[in-house]
């Protein structure tokens, strides 16, 4: 007989196991399935990983460029790809271990296996073990996305490498070309450039992170960029490769002039699909977008009754943080609650030298909806702890409607940007103004002073800048 | 094509909801702009609701029966092509209006359930802190109707808090005035099934007992009585008959009734044509006069208003009374015909009895009872004598008016219309 749940939760990533955690605590008989690794990408093979090896390089690169200045003295300091790698899985496992402690501590089955719909309320799980079926009044389709693959270069994940597989290398590179200059593209690509690796950036557009990020922010770091030796050829389409002894000869077209430029190894970044062509889904009648993302309303309801979906393969934007809170939506909605999708915001953290984080709406957007804004902006420059610690590159903006004062989107290209942007985050939710934020004393020395001088800068009377 | 909601407008000032009598389109049906929808009961007055928009009726959001508060959704319009006006939208809310209808075939359910959402995100407008909004979406409040009562219009926890209920309904001038009460429904259980009729309590009948209800229980009231010689009163109108009959006006007591109070009132008694305005912990006194006269009509009671009855005629005023009274039969008023008084006058007593007790129509502060003229021998100088008498009540609201005030006014209004002559003097 088939095994039944209130809810059966279907890939176990930030989205998924958050969902299926919510679940069990709202009283449901609660599964969830995952056929690689509990966590899904985000702890295994994204976020958590890309941290470590990130922050090891920027170590890396400290040791080198600043301890001297700072008055520690090593003496050629060098990476042990291996020892790096095994870090980095220690981390990795550490996390992912965790995650089904708590599914088990929270009574969640975990089913290990590859799920496919067999019809709207029931699934068949394959595994080592075998087959089984299993049925449930409602279904959280929480399974994600991968890298997009570009035509004549497939992923070996060796030499044409996905972010899986540049997150897996143990030996030195020398040179590598990014193909797409996205967000994830530009983290990899720093931190390959930071541990000693030729880094060439692919960008299709004519600017980096282009209507993802602030403009001045993009500024701050395409100086850095350029100050790692990374080179970024804009406007630029991979065309083909060829296999070399050495690695690949790559051929770009910028304005239909071709280029070739010699790799050891190329990484293919140009964005991520929802894994939507599986499960399926098509063939219980699933409605998607253009993009392939499944089609939900506010509450995550898909338009089969019963079947939610949440997280990347929900639509944009693919982000952890957005997927863990639908989860949690749409595990309260089943359990009845009157929720919905109602977060104004959704924060966006970029690991890159100097971090970029941002929260709400640029100036452009607001000048396209037509909100008069006030801008503002403090320099990390003029901030104690940031000199202190010698990151002075950057700043914290805040961009307010004119006529209240209200904070309309904040965003921070500086040291631990990522940290800083939480507050930020609250300041929108809660309809904070200006005020509120130029008010609240923040602790010296700190880099969250930051945010508060911004506000006063914004309100035209930062202390620790001149302004006229 | 775009799904327009269609909004109970404005129905006259200070009204903040209306009873849908009658739906006059269905689903399906094609609408031009200003076609009558509904028909809606408001405060005594049925009006009907005209479209503001074109299209083909989708869905209506209210039965016939229920109370609609003004900018509540009456009605959803997929909207003509032609007037459809673009509007940028967040994928958010197209994937939200997308979802509903696929789910409309396969789930009928579901759609219900979406349905009772109130908007999400990019629907809501206010500033309001997330567990705000939270809190009214678990109270059922769409906390896009509530006035925010913070800095910049922030609509904070008790403000919520105060919508509970389902109440949306943004508090109008009217409301400032009459605190709502909390007024109990206790059920009646039925005695004798099958002796008793029930029917719905609807229409002008509902809109009577929840007035009736509530201004009772906001006003203390208290009555006295007095009776008056009208002798000259009566002769004085027949003199008139044959001028009124060659004019075609009938002229009766009320618009003396009018006069006399009016003057009395600018003679020290200005109180009595005020108002209490509780939420701002003020009297509020006025410098005119609207006089409204309740009419028993086959639909019930209704109070037509002689608008600043100071500035007219006699002859002005009794062809006014005529007119509204033929309209109020015939069930015509219009809803600015009974709005605005400032005081009231019942005649009750010309149907029968000597004296009532009537309930005051809040926010005015007094209502002048007449009653049937009778035929009275009194004792004068020893005499006695036939004259023609009339019992009036002034019932007042003791919040505002002493009992001594009270008094002195009827005196003083009775003393006018026994010496009409002593009325012509307050004539401007």
């Amino acid at each position: 007989m088939a095994k039944n749940f209130d809810v059966v939760v279907i890939g176990a990533g930030p989205g998924g196991y958050v969902a299926a955690i919510r679940s069990a605590q709202l009283g449901l008989k609660t599964a969830v399935i995952e056929r690689e690794f509990w966590g899904g990408v985000c702890l295994n093979v994204g976020c958590i990983p890309s941290k470590a090896l990130i922050k090891a390089s920027s170590y890396f690169k400290k040791a080198q460029d600043f301890f001297p200045e700072m008055g520690i003295e090593v003496k050629d300091p060098k990476i042990n790809h291996k020892k790096l790698q095994d870090y980095k899985r220690g981390v990795c496992d550490r996390m992912s271990g965790g995650v089904a402690q708590l599914l088990k501590g929270n009574k969640v089955e975990q089913i290990m296996g590859e799920a496919n719909f067999v019809s709207k309320n029931e699934i068949e799980v394959s595994s080592k073990s075998g087959k089984e079926k299993i049925t449930a009044k409602n279904f959280i389709v929480a399974t994600g996305s991968r890298p997009i693959e570009i035509p004549g270069f497939a992923f070996d994940e060796k030499g044409i490498m996905s972010s899986t597989g540049a997150l897996a290398i143990d030996k030195a590179v020398k040179s590598v070309a990014v193909i797409g200059g996205g967000y994830i593209g530009l983290e990899i690509g720093t931190f390959l450039a930071k541990i000693g690796t030729e880094v060439t950036v692919i960008e299709a557009a004519d600017a980096l992170l282009k209507d993802v990020v602030d403009k001045d922010c993009v500024q701050v770091v395409s100086r850095k960029l350029k100050k790692l030796g990374v080179k970024v050829v804009t406007k630029a389409f991979a065309k083909s490769q060829k296999k070399t002894s050495n690695g690949y000869e790559l051929t770009y077209e910028v304005d239909g002039k071709p280029s070739t430029i010699e790799v050891e190894k190329i990484l293919v970044t140009v964005g991520r699909k929802p894994n939507s062509d599986q499960l399926n889904l098509k063939g219980i009648g699933i409605e998607l977008d253009k993009q392939g993302c499944i089609k939900v309303n506010p509450q995550m309801k898909t338009n089969i009754e019963g079947i939610y979906a949440i997280g990347d393969i929900a639509g944009q934007p693919m982000l952890a943080h957005k997927a863990s809170h639908e989860g949690i939506l749409a595990a309260e909605v089943i359990a009845g609650q009157n929720r919905v999708y109602d977060a104004k915001t959704v924060p966006a953290v970029i690991f890159v030298d100097p971090e970029v984080a941002s929260v709400g709406l640029t100036e452009e957007e607001c000048k396209a909806q037509g909100i008069e804004v006030k801008v503002g902006k403090f320099p990390f420059g003029a901030n104690g702890k940031a000199v202190s610690i010698g990151e002075t590159d950057g700043f914290v903006k805040i961009v307010a409607d004119k006529k209240d004062h209200i904070v309309k989107g904040v965003h921070i290209c500086g040291p631990e940007a990522s940290n800083l942007i939480s507050e930020a985050a609250l300041a929108i939710e809660m309809g904070a103004r200006l005020e509120d934020i130029a008010l609240t004393i923040h602790p010296h020395p700190t880099l969250g002073e930051t945010m508060m001088e911004a506000a006063e800068a914004t309100l035209g009377h930062a202390i620790h800048i001149i302004q006229k | 094509m775009a799904d327009v909601e269609i909004k109970l407008p404005e129905l006259g000032e200070g009204v903040t909801e209306g009873e849908l009598v009658s739906w006059l389109v269905s689903v399906g049906d094609k609408v031009e702009v200003d076609q009558p929808l509904a028909e809606m009961m408001t405060d005594k007055a049925t009006v009907e609701v005209p479209s503001s928009k074109a299209g083909v009726v989708k869905e209506l959001k209210a039965e016939e029966g229920d109370v609609v508060p003004v900018e509540q959704v009456l009605l959803i319009l997929e909207e003509s092509a032609g007037s459809s006006v673009p509007k940028k939208e967040e994928p958010k809310v197209e994937a939200k209006q997308e979802a509903p209808k696929a789910a409309a075939q396969a789930a009928p359910a579901q759609v219900s359930a979406s349905a009772e959402v109130n908007p999400p995100v990019a629907e809501s407008h206010v500033l309001a802190t997330p567990s705000t909004r939270r809190l009214a979406r678990e109270m059922n409040v769409d906390i896009n109707q509530v006035n925010g009562s913070g800095l910049a219009g922030r609509v904070t926890r008790d403000d919520v808090m105060g919508q509970g209920g389902g109440a949306q309904a943004t508090p109008s001038k009217i409301e400032a005035v009459a605190p709502k009460a909390n007024i109990p429904k206790p059920a009646f259980k039925s005695q004798q099934g099958e002796l008793e009729n029930r029917v719905a309590l609807r229409g002008i009948r509902r809109k009577i007992a929840e007035n009736m209800q509530l201004y009772k229980q906001i006003i203390p009231h208290f009555s006295l009585m007095d009776e008056v010689n009208i002798t000259r009163l009566y002769k004085m109108r027949g003199d008139l008959k044959a001028e009124a009959e060659k004019r075609g006006v009938k002229i009766t007591y009320l618009p003396f009734v009018m006069k006399s109070i009016i003057a009395t009132c600018r003679d020290g008694f200005e109180m009595m044509n005020a108002s209490i305005d509780d939420a701002a912990g003020e009297i509020v006194y006025k410098n005119y006069f609207n006089i409204g006269f309740a009419a028993d009509t086959p639909n019930g009671l209704v109070v037509p208003v002689i608008k600043n009855a100071d500035q007219k005629s006699i002859w002005e005023i009794s062809a006014e009374i005529t007119e509204l009274a033929t309209k109020a039969r015939a069930g015509k008023l219009a809803l600015e015909d009974m709005q605005g008084a400032t005081i009231t006058i019942t005649n009750i007593g010309s149907v029968g009895g000597t004296y009532a007790t009537p309930i005051i129509n809040h926010p005015e502060v007094a209502i002048i009872g007449m009653y049937k003229m009778t035929d009275k021998p009194i004792l004068k100088e020893g005499k006695w004598r036939a004259i023609k008498s009339m019992n009036f009540s002034c019932t007042a609201d003791h919040r505002l008016i002493d009992g001594a005030v009270a008094a002195r006014f009827l005196t003083s209004m009775l003393h006018r219309l026994e010496n009409p002559a002593r009325l012509m003097l307050d004539m401007y």
